[in-house]
This record gives structure tokens, sequence and C-alpha cells, in this order.
């Protein structure tokens, strides 16, 4: 009885998933955390360091940690690779002017070792933004093609303001590792 | 084989307080672990809200003007019963936290112009001087002159009525010790004392 209750507390443990949120400032990181978890939207100033949070999602426990896109921020990313189940990147797919940047940045973080077996969901954000790159466009600016085979990865475009396509995407990343690490329950 | 001995030794400053030793601890301490000084990094929590997971219902706020000075102004001098005063906060929560399932709590803080490597916060609670519950939470680095913030889910225990009347009963016999540290050194302790009201 008493080992039935020290795996059951293990297992309790393993329940809890690590997701890292990144990409350029403004890109809509923080308002996406927010909008997944009910919370308002409509004040949300530029994150100037990391926001943790802890959600309850389907039967995990989800630690999520947005960090700060702005230039000066990204030298830092790397302090939050470590122990990293899976990342978000999120893409302004309306700010054409900063598709190239957005694409150099999310290619470096895809050769970081710490990162490489993280599951990757890339949120084509701002979707309700007339003008706005569709996923398929944004997948081919960013030369998604290009990442190594054994990434598991998958884009979604989405609306952090609206809500469309935030559930696909968390639906699925939290799947994706599900079944990865927690696959022999 | 003795100089192996030395040599293997671990060389730990003089009252140094390590996470090992504030995690065995059984009851409140007496006193702070470490002076005000020890916060070297400037580290300023400027907001804090507890608040029911289910229903919402917040608790708890306090929000600082973030425009003011980074550090509260507290002499070093300071008298040691004016300063354990200022190092205590006193809360009162309605009744109603007592029979929360999860509580949410959120935490806003900055620090100054050094970067913080495995930056960690441990909270003891007690009552009436037996321990209740532990949280050890790890926010590892935090990026200099930085704004971060932390909003946690936790599940409460389950109390009896009989039990939760008698927290009501006994105000500020709900007490806890926050212990942050910074490279396993400790640089911030303080102390909270909790009342409940009907």
């Amino acid at each position: 009885m008493g080992l039935l209750t020290i795996i059951k507390k293990v297992k309790q443990k393993e329940k809890e998933m690590r997701l890292l949120m990144v990409g350029l400032d403004n890109a809509g990181k923080t308002t996406i955390v927010k909008r997944i978890n009910g919370e308002d939207t409509s004040t949300i100033s530029p994150t100037l360091g990391f926001n943790i949070k802890t959600m309850q999602y389907k039967n995990f426990r989800l630690n999520i940690w947005d960090v700060g896109g702005q230039k000066t921020l990204r030298a830092y990313w790397r302090n939050y690779y470590e122990q990293t189940d899976g990342m978000i990147w999120v893409v302004d797919s309306s700010d054409l002017r900063r598709l190239d940047d957005c694409r150099a940045e999310l290619h470096g973080l895809l050769k970081e070792e710490k990162l490489a077996g993280a599951s990757l969901l890339i949120f084509a954000n701002k979707q309700d933004i007339t003008g706005a790159l569709r996923p398929e466009q944004i997948a081919k600016v960013l030369q998604l093609d290009l990442m190594d085979g054994s990434r598991h990865w998958k884009i979604v475009g989405c609306s952090a303001v609206g809500g469309d396509g935030l559930l696909t995407g968390f639906d699925w990343i939290v799947s994706d590792i599900g079944t990865r690490i927690f696959m022999h329950e | 084989m003795a100089a192996t001995k030395v040599a293997a030794a671990k060389v730990v400053p003089l009252n140094c307080v390590a996470p090992e030793q504030v995690l065995a601890l059984k009851e409140p301490t007496k006193g702070f672990l470490c002076p005000l000084s020890a916060n070297i990094y400037g580290i300023d929590f400027t907001e804090f809200e507890v608040k029911d997971c289910d229903s919402g219902e917040v608790v708890f706020s306090i929000r600082k003007d973030p425009t003011g000075p980074a550090m509260p102004s507290a002499p070093l001098d300071l008298d040691p019963e004016l300063e354990a005063q200022f190092r205590t906060i006193q809360y009162t929560f309605p009744a109603s936290f007592l029979r929360f399932k999860t509580v949410r709590t959120a935490l806003t803080f900055r620090v100054g112009p050094e970067p913080l490597s495995n930056f960690r916060m441990i909270e003891r609670h007690y009552f009436k001087n037996k321990l209740t519950r532990s949280y050890d939470f790890n926010f590892g680095f935090v990026i200099p002159n930085s704004t971060n913030s932390w909003e946690s889910i936790y599940d409460m225990p389950k109390l009896t009525e009989a039990q939760v009347r008698e927290m009501v009963d006994c105000p500020y016999e709900s007490r806890s010790d926050s212990f942050y540290f910074v490279n396993d050194e400790l640089v911030m302790h303080n102390k909270a004392e909790y009342a409940f009201e009907l």
C-alpha cells in the first residue's frame, strides 16, 4: 500500500508540463496565455521579464513561461530552455516587415540542444487583422520545411483577441507532449 | 586520511542558511534568518493577489505605485521590534478562504541591475506552531531590471468544520515564513500572520 501511494505521487508530479512561450515583442504571447485562462485581455502591457502561470488544462498542470520578446530580452531566453517540454512560438501574422527577423530568431531557437526534444507549436496569431498572412503562408515564409525531420511541430492560425484557434493549438501540444512523456501509464 | 576529509568538506560561509535547513523547519522561526540588507538584488514585490480559483472571488489584493521608489526606505539601524513589524504582514481573509478547493495567487516583483540565478522561494505554513503546508518554487533565472509575474494554483487541504472554526477563533495563530534564495543563499525572509473573519 505504501508503494502504491509513492507511485501515485510520482505520477501526479509527472502530470506537469513546462511550456515556453516565445516570439518577437508584440506577437501576442501574454494575450494568448490570458485568453486561454479566461482573463481580461484589454489591458496588457509589454512583458519586461517573464510571466509564469500555472493552470489546469484537461488532466495536466501546465507551467507556462511567457518571456518578453523585446530585442534586449531575447539574449536571456536561453536561461529558460531547461526542462522545457513544449515551446509555443507566436507570430504576428500581420507584421510583414518583421517576418525575416522572426524567421531568424525561430531558427536560432531550433538549433538549441536543450530544446531538441521539445514539441513546437507555432501560433500564426492576429488572423483577425486584414492583410494578415494565412498559416500556410507563414509556414512558407518561416521556412518550416527546413526543420529537422524528428521535430514534432504544428502551425495553427489564431486570434488571441477573439480566441479562435487557441484551443486547437493547446489541445495539440498538450496531447503531443502527453503521448511522448506519459505514454507508459 | 584526515587531509582527504578536510578537502572533501564543502566550504560554506558562516551563518549561511541553506534551502535544506528551512525545508526541515517544523515551527515558525523565532526571528529572521537574514538581515534586510541581505537583499542585495533589490527584489521588490509590487503586486499580490489571492483569489478562489473556482469562483474568482478576490480575498486579498494589493498594488504598489509602480513609479514609486524601488525599495521601501527602511533605515538599516531599525529597532529590532520595529523591524519585526516591518517584516511581518498581517492578513485578514474571509473565512470562506478556508473552504476554497483551489487558490490562485499572483505575485509581481521587480529586480535591480544584477541578474539573479536560481531564484527560489520556500514558504512554510503553520497553525498553532505546527507545520501544515510547505511550498517550494524555483523561478530559475531573473533578467536584470525586469518586472516579472508569477501566478500559481494550490490545492487547499480539506478542513473539517471544527478545524475551520478553530482557525477563525484563533486569529494570527496561522503563520507563514517566506524564504527567498538566490544561488542557495538566503536573501530575504518575511513573515505573515493570518486572521479569518466570518
